[in-house]
């Protein structure tokens, strides 16, 4: 008994002494392998979802209708053309007659229609189809579930469609320049009762793709995902032979193994000590039209006090705050709420850092003194880099105002939770995919979004609302559009419900050998037929 | 001994229901919205419109009363449904039955390992008490003590990359692989120190009892006296230890599958908690539930095996 026991553990450290070790999926026969490593264990790569993780990479399986280049043009992609009539309200959509499924058949009206109409569901939970068509007519009957199709498109032949919009809306055509609503083969996606299929896209299920790469297996409970060109693909040849994503949870794993070149890019990796553990180049990128900011809740004690807003806000020096997350950049020191967009305010008038004003404000405040003060919450501390930040925040107030009760917390989903109520500040990000400082500011600071809604704790003000409305249905080209806008802005300022943070870049998150890796305001890869490995610089 | 385990399987039905009503009362009540926190935990310029929401809870059924809903849950897991994913969909069943053989795998090797060799190595210390090796093993198991698997883990992975010039052992090919040794030496080597200090003690102790005294005034060799007389005595509280450590290893798990890439239930774990997805959650505290209940029901089943004064209790033979 005690040899066989002998025996077995022998024969056990053998077995495992003649297994290879496998470090991932190094190179295909002949071809270049793009590895990826993905921060979640994710469970849905439905494109569909309209968010998280999965999303970041829509671009290399799924065709947008259009896209952004790297100059920020507006690119025909499975729409050929775009038009409108005068009013902006009656849009005319032209599937591009060479878009094709990667089973060859063609893409038509009907899978662009109905992928919208699908998206819109409830049940489809896609998470920002209301930024992309929610001025198309009858969208907001199909949202809340009381329509299944919006009145507002129409099929008017295989390769045409005619959408009539609620109200004018200049800006339709680069709005739908997103792959988040890229059209999927409708008879694959949706049942007979109209919702989403589960798991149609899947290889296992014979999903079909539009993007230049389609999935070959796809292993949900390991985490490993391999994609492989789509040989009926309609644009560019893909110069990649494989691009494999692997779940690498941890930060400090998924660090190394790029040290390594295991792994080759991240979906979104951000630690404090990123530029000296990767260097510059794999958090670098260009400017993008998103910051973060810290948001105050003007309803919420303290904050409803205007001088106390004004109090916290003059205590934080930008440039310092900025510093204490990302020591060595790249991100930039923010200041107002536009960032890079056509619009951006040149003459607007910063916060400025001043700790007399600010004692002298806290003094006018019906406070009066830090000690009367109710506990201040922050959510949205979330990273180590905005844990450095916060930090900063607190010890400032603590060293100017003297406040000491200060709360943290990590996630913003606090907000639906118990201490909900108790929440005064929310650190998050605001943005748009159009380069357009109205739809910026619509998505921030206007009364309707979802950022004035819950971070700003339901912020209102009529006259801003009644400007971006102004602003929203003149044309692109009228410079009142981008005037509205700005003095819109300013008024927002002068209500003191944010601490500037930071405005992000659109950061690679590449290793230097990766190559035409750029994305855009979308949040994709822009060509991702272009990408190749430099093999010579890789590890 | 069937009636003795029979009993004790149904005095666990009430503890799991009870543990279950309150982990449903805990996520349902306390821990956040699934269907919101698909909205606010996407970065940027997400649409979170509230009337858009409820319709969304009203799809999947959430804005039913927190008894219906748990109710119907309850009727699902007695046919052996847990459900769907609210976040991704898919089926629970097959998420678990996935996960949980890794887990179990992992686990089981970890604790088969950490228990052989804390045994010899508390024993060796035990047999040379004060001596340099005792000093070494008992050092040694301070040590590893004292570092706690969530620093012992990315370390190792930094040592491994940085010094050793390794690859990241990242990955799930099956138990006998060379990826799953760090992973179980991370997962052992804390728990190990108990083991080994719980068979040391034991060992010191029956050292001076009477019969060990005789059986080596009987010229017994000495490895045959540790094994056939020591051993005995002193497995009854180290397997209770191992009772334990079956906790342990499970919460061990979380983080461990998580930094070395294993696709088990600790990883399930994670993703679930950060995104309030409760059909998951709950499924896995029922697993981790009956996993601590079997192993120890074992541990109850094996003392009077090991120890037949244990026996002769029960059957009031003393």
């Amino acid at each position: 008994m005690k040899k066989d026991l002998f025996k077995v553990l022998v024969l056990g450290l053998a077995v495992l002494g003649l297994t290879p070790l496998q470090s991932g999926q190094a190179s295909a026969e002949g071809g270049q392998v793009l590895n990826i490593a993905h921060p979640v264990l994710q469970q849905n790569w439905s494109p569909l979802q309209g968010g998280g993780h999965s999303a970041r990479w829509q671009s290399l399986s799924w065709a947008a209708p259009m896209y952004f280049d790297k100059d920020g043009k507006l690119t025909p992609y499975v729409l050929s053309s775009v038009e409108s009539d005068d009013s902006y309200v009656n849009w005319t959509l032209h599937v591009n007659p060479d878009a094709v499924w990667s089973d060859g058949s063609k893409i038509t009206a009907k899978d662009v229609v109905g992928t919208w109409n699908l998206s819109a569901r409830p049940a489809t939970k896609h998470a920002r189809v209301n930024l992309f068509l929610g001025g198309v007519d009858g969208f907001n009957d199909v949202v809340v579930g009381k329509a299944k199709d919006m009145t507002g498109l129409t099929i008017t032949d295989d390769a045409t469609i005619a959408v009539k919009l609620a109200s004018a809306d200049p800006i339709f055509d680069q709005k739908i320049a997103t792959a988040l609503i890229a059209p999927v083969k409708i008879s694959q996606a949706e049942d007979e009762s109209g919702n989403e299929k589960a798991d149609w896209w899947m290889p296992q299920n014979g999903v079909v793709v539009s993007g230049p790469f389609m999935p070959e297996t796809m292993d949900l409970d390991q985490g490993i995902l391999t994609l492989v060109p789509n040989p009926n693909f309609f644009g560019p040849k893909p110069k990649l032979e494989k691009i494999v994503l692997t779940t690498v949870a941890d930060a400090s794993t998924a660090t190394l193994m790029l040290k390594r070149g295991t792994m080759d890019a991240h979906t979104e990796l951000i630690t404090p000590t990123i530029i000296q553990d990767l260097g510059a180049d794999f958090l670098g990128g260009p400017a993008l039209a998103k910051g973060q900011q810290f948001w105050i809740n003007a309803k919420k004690p303290p904050m409803d006090d205007i001088n106390v807003r004004k109090a916290l806000i003059m205590s934080i020096n930008p440039e310092e705050l900025a510093l204490a997350a990302f020591p060595d950049g790249p991100f930039t020191v923010a200041s107002q709420i536009l960032n890079k967009v056509p619009g951006v305010d040149p003459d607007f008038k910063k916060y400025p850092y001043d700790p007399e004003g600010a004692k002298a404000a806290l003094a006018a405040s019906k406070y009066k003194d830090a000690g009367r003060l109710p506990k201040i919450m922050f959510v949205g501390i979330s990273t180590p880099t905005h844990e450095a930040a916060a930090q900063y925040i607190a010890e400032q107030w603590r060293k100017i105002l003297g406040i000491q009760g200060i709360e943290m917390k990590p996630a913003i989903e606090t907000y639906s939770g118990p201490d909900q109520k108790s929440v005064q500040i929310f650190r998050d990000d605001v943005g748009t995919r159009v380069p357009d400082a109205v739809s910026y500011l619509m998505g921030s600071i206007y009364s309707k979004s979802g950022n004035a809604r819950n971070k700003l704790g339901g912020y209102e003000n009529a006259k801003i609302d009644a400007m971006l409305e102004e602003a929203s249905v003149k044309g692109v080209k009228d410079p009142d559009r981008i005037k509205l806008a700005q003095e819109a802005q300013r008024l927002f300022r002068e209500d003191w419900v944010y601490i500037p943070y930071y405005y992000d870049v659109m950061s690679k998150w590449a290793m230097p050998w990766v190559q035409n890796f750029d994305k855009n305001d979308d949040w994709q890869v822009i060509e991702p037929w272009n990408v190749t490995i430099d093999e010579a610089k890789r590890p | 001994m069937g009636r003795y385990i029979l009993f004790r399987l149904l005095k666990w039905i009430p503890s799991v229901f009870i543990l279950l009503l309150l982990i449903y009362a805990l996520v349902f009540f306390g821990a956040g919205d699934p269907i919101k926190l698909i909205f606010l935990q996407a970065p940027g310029d997400v649409a979170y419109d509230p009337d858009r929401v409820e319709a969304i809870r009203d799809a999947a059924g959430l804005n039913r009363p927190f008894l219906v809903q748990f109710i119907d849950y309850l009727g699902n897991i007695a046919h052996g449904n847990f459900g769907n994913s609210l976040v991704s969909g898919r089926s629970v069943n097959s998420m678990i039955s996935a996960a949980l053989p890794v887990t179990l795998k992992i686990g089981l090797t970890a604790i088969f390992l950490l228990s052989i060799i804390g045994i010899i190595l508390g024993v060796i210390a035990a047999l040379n008490q004060n001596k340099l090796l005792d000093n070494l093993i008992v050092g040694f198991a301070l040590i590893v003590w004292g570092i706690p698997v969530f620093v012992a883990g990315p370390l190792i992975i930094v040592f491994l990359v940085l010094v050793m010039d390794m690859d990241v052992p990242y990955g799930w090919s099956g138990l006998f692989s060379f990826k799953v040794i760090v992973p179980l030496l991370v997962l052992g080597l804390n728990p190990m120190a108990l083991i080994i200090r719980q068979a040391r003690a034991g060992v010191l102790e029956v050292l001076s009892e009477d019969y060990v005294r005789t059986a080596r005034a009987k010229g017994i060799p000495n490895y045959q006296v540790v094994v056939k007389h020591i051993m005995r005595p002193v497995l009854t509280p180290v397997v209770s230890q191992i009772g334990l450590l079956v906790i342990a290893t499970l919460n061990n798990s979380i983080l461990i599958e998580k930094v070395f890439g294993l696709p088990g239930l600790g990883r399930l774990t994670e993703t679930a908690i950060k995104t309030s997805d409760y059909p998951v959650i709950l499924a896995i505290v029922l697993i981790f539930s009956t996993v601590v209940m079997a192993s120890n029901l074992l541990v109850d089943i094996s003392y009077p095996m090991l120890d037949p004064r244990a026996a002769a209790k029960k059957t009031g033979d003393e």
